[in-house]
This record gives structure tokens, sequence and C-alpha cells, in this order.
């Protein structure tokens, strides 16, 4: 990023808002910034990749495959919101989800290369950003589980299932 | 139909109850460039679910003898798991309904035009019942496009299962009109239901009559004028055509605020998948009288009948010409247009037809008399005798057949006369 860092924009992104200044300073040359068009896709479910993203601007929406040209989206996110961690941090650099702008969207991307340089320069604060990452996929796992419920009961209510009766059957 | 699906959110005892379950679905377009949002609330879907009974050959259906006069009971049996239920004769009515290609909505709709009234919890109490005993199985989507769906490699099923999509996303429609209707009433349109429109419109067709008497001595000049400006005039004929389609669903809305009842929606959408239309949803009338039901059926095709005569009444004033061709044949189009309505027996589920079903109390009568022309008829020629509802699905297929021929052939003869002149 050649432009001086957006620091008032850094420190409303969960991840990044216990690090220091000169912290958020250093990381800012890292971030590569990304645009996309309405209804761009910037990556596929199973494409690899090794890059975490911060949304400056725009909706994104995250949706898995249900069937044929059919997706559920899982979440909508909004400025200052993060994705594709998983693909960093987890065992594989493998998207286990498409990601789309609904709307025009500017991102902010950082690869793991930079995370890793980061993380062994800065271990204290490396730290906070590994205390802010549970928080975040503590707020994922609620999401997901409450997403769960809620699709059963879709499922049951769009048939008429009775799940109270010990032999099933639609209800009412 | 209102919702007569499952409770809006399944609740715990005691808790305030839940808005119904929705999904967010993303759908991509063929070329995956772009994509659409859908949100599909529950009981949407639950009244597009088709409950699909077992093939005729696997259940038996007999009449029970009745202790109390003027009760009918069935006992319906599984051949395939030996199973028997007991059903009422709305049960039976039910169950013959269920055949997968009638949605739930359908269904209740039928119900409703059977019995006069509909009970919420009848249809799914039976469907647990028929689940249960393994007669049923529930099917989420047309025949067509679970075909289509299976067949996806085929380019052809490809292309025609993304025409359809197409086609079905041109489908426009608003749930806020009810208010400028109930307007318009209040502003005059209740003056179309009084018997001193009525009365104009007696008048309005005996002067129109008389004006098309007239009129079919030029029958030649017309045609003539018409086959020289043939595409203007097509052209023109399509538009007033398509705009009077609007009229004619404004007046079902004015019919429909006019007995109490409320307007659910109105838009626009490819008819049968085909013909383009606007229609007005004035399905909350099944609640009112049956008078409501036959006035509404009326009174959307009477503006057909209107701007016809009106029509012939100004063609029979202008001299020859593009102009009073245009305007004639225009006149013409209306008073078919009102016939084709009107008329009961032409395979067309049109306001005539409405009528008919509700007069016979056979809501499905076309469906119905389609399949029993195709599937039972022969073994009853055999047998040499038909039931009293086989007798109607026998008249109607063939007074439909008959008037679907005429209409052809009339048509066929007024292009031929219009070329020859």
């Amino acid at each position: 990023m050649a432009k001086s860092a957006d620091l008032s924009f850094l420190r409303e992104i969960s991840l990044l808002k216990d690090l220091e200044e000169p912290q958020l300073v250093a990381l800012w040359p890292r971030l590569r910034e990304r645009r996309l068009r309405k209804s761009e896709v910037l990556f596929r479910e199973g494409d690899p990749g090794e890059e975490m993203f911060f949304i400056r601007t725009g909706t994104i929406l995250v949706s898995k495959v249900v069937s044929g040209r059919v997706e559920q989206i899982l979440s909508r996110l909004q400025a200052g919101d993060v994705f594709g961690e998983m693909s960093v941090f987890g065992d594989e650099p493998i998207r286990t989800a498409t990601i789309q702008a609904e709307n025009e969207a500017s991102l902010l991307s950082l690869d793991r290369k930079s995370i890793n340089e980061f993380i062994e320069a800065n271990p204290k604060d490396a730290a906070r950003l590994f205390q802010q990452l549970v928080v975040v996929l503590i707020r994922r796992l609620v999401q997901s589980s409450q997403l769960v419920s809620e699709v059963t009961r879709w499922g049951l209510e769009a048939t008429g299932l009775d799940a109270e009766r010990k032999s099933g059957g639609p209800s009412r | 139909m209102s919702e007569p699906g499952p409770q809006a959110g399944l609740t715990a005892p005691g808790a305030a109850p839940r808005p119904p379950a929705r999904l967010e679905l993303l759908v991509r377009s063929e070329d995956g460039e772009s994509f659409e949002t859908r949100e599909i609330a529950s009981p949407a879907a639950y009244l597009q679910l088709r409950p699909q009974r077992l093939p005729d050959d696997q259940w038996e259906l007999a009449q029970l003898p009745s202790g109390v006069p003027g009760t009918k009971k069935y006992v319906l049996k599984s051949r395939r798991a030996e199973n028997y239920l007991q059903l009422d004769e709305e049960e039976r009515f039910l169950w013959q309904q269920m055949d997968g290609r009638v949605s739930m909505q359908d269904i209740a709709v039928a119900y409703v035009m059977r019995y006069g009234s509909f009970d919420f919890e009848k249809i799914p109490q039976l469907i647990r019942k028929l689940l249960l005993a393994d007669l049923l199985t529930l099917r989420p989507m047309s025949r067509l496009r679970d075909i289509l769906a299976r067949n996806r490699r085929n380019p052809a099923a490809r292309a025609m299962e993304a025409g359809l999509h197409a086609i079905e996303r041109l489908n426009v429609s608003s749930r806020r009109w009810n208010d400028l209707f109930e307007r318009i009433h209040r502003w005059g349109g209740w003056l179309l239901f009084t018997p001193a429109a009525v009365i104009g419109l007696i008048v309005l067709t005996a002067f129109g009559t008389r004006a098309l008497v007239n009129l079919w001595n030029d029958l030649g000049a017309i045609s003539s004028a018409l086959g020289h400006h043939a595409i203007v005039a097509i052209i023109a004929l399509k538009l007033a055509f398509f705009l009077t389609v609007a009229l004619h669903q404004l007046v079902h809305a004015l019919a429909c605020v006019h007995y109490g009842r409320r307007v659910k929606e109105v838009g626009f959408i490819v008819h049968h998948l085909v013909v383009p239309t606007f229609y007005a949803d004035v399905t909350d009338l099944f609640m009112a009288s049956r008078r409501a039901r036959v006035v509404n059926a009326l009174a959307g095709p009477t503006v057909h009948l209107v701007l016809g005569m009106l029509g012939v009444i100004w063609a029979n004033a202008l001299g020859p010409g593009l102009l009073q061709a245009c305007v004639a044949a225009s006149a013409v189009l209306q008073l078919q247009s009102f016939i084709v309505c009107i008329y009961p027996f032409s395979f067309l589920e049109m306001d005539g037809y409405h009528v008919l079903e509700d007069a016979v109390g056979m809501p499905r009568l076309s469906q119905e008399s389609s399949q029993f022309m195709r599937g039972t008829f022969l073994k009853r020629i055999a047998v040499g005798r038909f039931r009293r509802q086989e007798v109607v699905y026998l008249a109607y297929f063939t007074l439909s057949l008959l008037s679907v021929m005429a209409f052809v052939g009339l048509n066929a003869w007024l292009i031929l006369s219009a070329k020859h002149a």
C-alpha cells in the first residue's frame, strides 16, 4: 500500500483492534488492496488460497453450493469484518466457501507469509491477534449453530413435520 | 389462499410465536457471471409441496355402510403395506386430489370450492395419517422441473430449464395494491356493480349489435384494409388487447373489494409459460358467497364485451380505411375474448370455467376430464356403464373438443375470407 496507513479503519477490524499503533503502521504496507465489482466472485469453494481479507467497504456474501447453480447464503459480511482466515491458519490452504460481492466492495488482503513474518517480529502482539482470532472464531461457531438450528426449523416447517410426535409425520 | 401451512415457527409452550423460518439462497445465472438472492419462507415452500399418493394399482377405496343417514365413510387400503385407514367424505375428496401434480395450495383451493369453507387442520391431519400408513410421499417440485433436473447432462434439457427459469424471472408482482383498489371502488368503482350498470350494458349491447350488423355489410372493405396494412394492424391489435387485459384484471380486483375481500397480489406473469398477461390474486373471494364469486367471474369478461360493443359502434361511425379496419378488428377480438372468457367448454380455465366448476362442485374438472379420457374411458365403453361423475367428464370433454374445433374453424374461415377479399 503506497498511501499512508488508514489507522481508523484498521482499528475497526475486530481482529486488529488490540494492536498498538506502531504495529498497525508496520502491518499496513503488507496489505494489498482488492476491488470487486457487483456480483464478482473473489474465490470459490475448493479453490486454493493463502490470504485473508478485511472488508473496507461494501457487502460480501459467503455461500456454499447446495445443488447445481443454487447456493445457500451462510452470512453477509460488512465493512470491518474479516474472512479467509481458515485457509491461512487452518491445516489446508483450501477455501471452504465461495465469496462474492453483493455490491461494489473494497478489500484489503494479507497473505500467510506476511502474517508469519509479522508474528515472528511481534510475538507479544501476535498473542493479542490470536486472542481476537479466537473471539472471531467463537462468533462464527455461534452463527453456524444458529444457522443449523434455523435451517432445521425451516425444514420442519416447510414439510409440516411434527418432530414432537414419536412417529414423526406432518404437524397439526 | 392464505397460508394453511405449518405453524409460523415451532415454539416452546408459552413462548411468543416466532416468525416463519426463512432460507436465503443464492442462484447463479447460466453463465455464472451474475447471481440473484432469493429468500424463501417455510410456509411458501409448504404450499408448493405436491402430495403424491401410491400408484393406483397399490391402493383400494371402498365405501362403508354408515349407520348415520347422510354421512359417508370409506376405507382406504394400501395393498403394499396392508394398512387400512378410515376416511370421511371430505378426506376422500382430498385423497383424490393428491396425485403428485397438485400443490397443497391448489388442494386447499379445491377444498374451499367444493365445501365452501376451509378447515386449516384438515389437510395436514390427513397427510399425517396417510404418511404413517405409507400411502403418500411429498413431491417438492413440478414433474417437468424434476425431469429436467435429472437430465441436466442433456444440452436441450439444460437449455429448457434455463428458459423456464428466465420466463419465471419475468414475473413481477406487488402486494400493496389493495388500498388503491379500495380507493378506486370508493370513488366510483362501486357503480359497476349496480342495476344501473347492468341496464347500461344491455342498452350498449343492443346498439352494438345493430352496429355489428351494419359493419357486416362492409366486411369486404374492412378485410381489404387490414390485408393491405397487415403488420401495422397486427401490432395495433396486440397492443390494444394487451392493455385491455390489465383493465380486465382491474375489474376483477374491484369486484373483490366490492364484496369486502382483499386483493392479495397483482402482477405480470407469463401464463402457462407462454402467454404474457396481468393478473390479480382475488382468491380471498373463496371466503365470500357463491354470488360474489359468480359476479367476480362475470365482471372481468364484461370489460371485453363493453369495449367490443363500443368498438363496433365507433367503427360503424368511421369511414372506410385503416382506422376503421383496426377498430373493427380490435372490437371483434374483444368480443371473441369475451366469449372465450365466459364460455366454459374450451379446456382453458377462464372465468366461465370457474363458474361451471363452482356450479357442478368439481374443482379440477378440466384435468380430471382429460385424465378420465386418457385412462378409464375405453374401459367404461367396454363395460357400457358410466358413473354420474364420469358422465360430467365425458360431457365436458366432448363439448370442449367440439368448441375448440369450431373456434379454430371459424378463425380459419375469417382469415381465408380476408385473404380472398
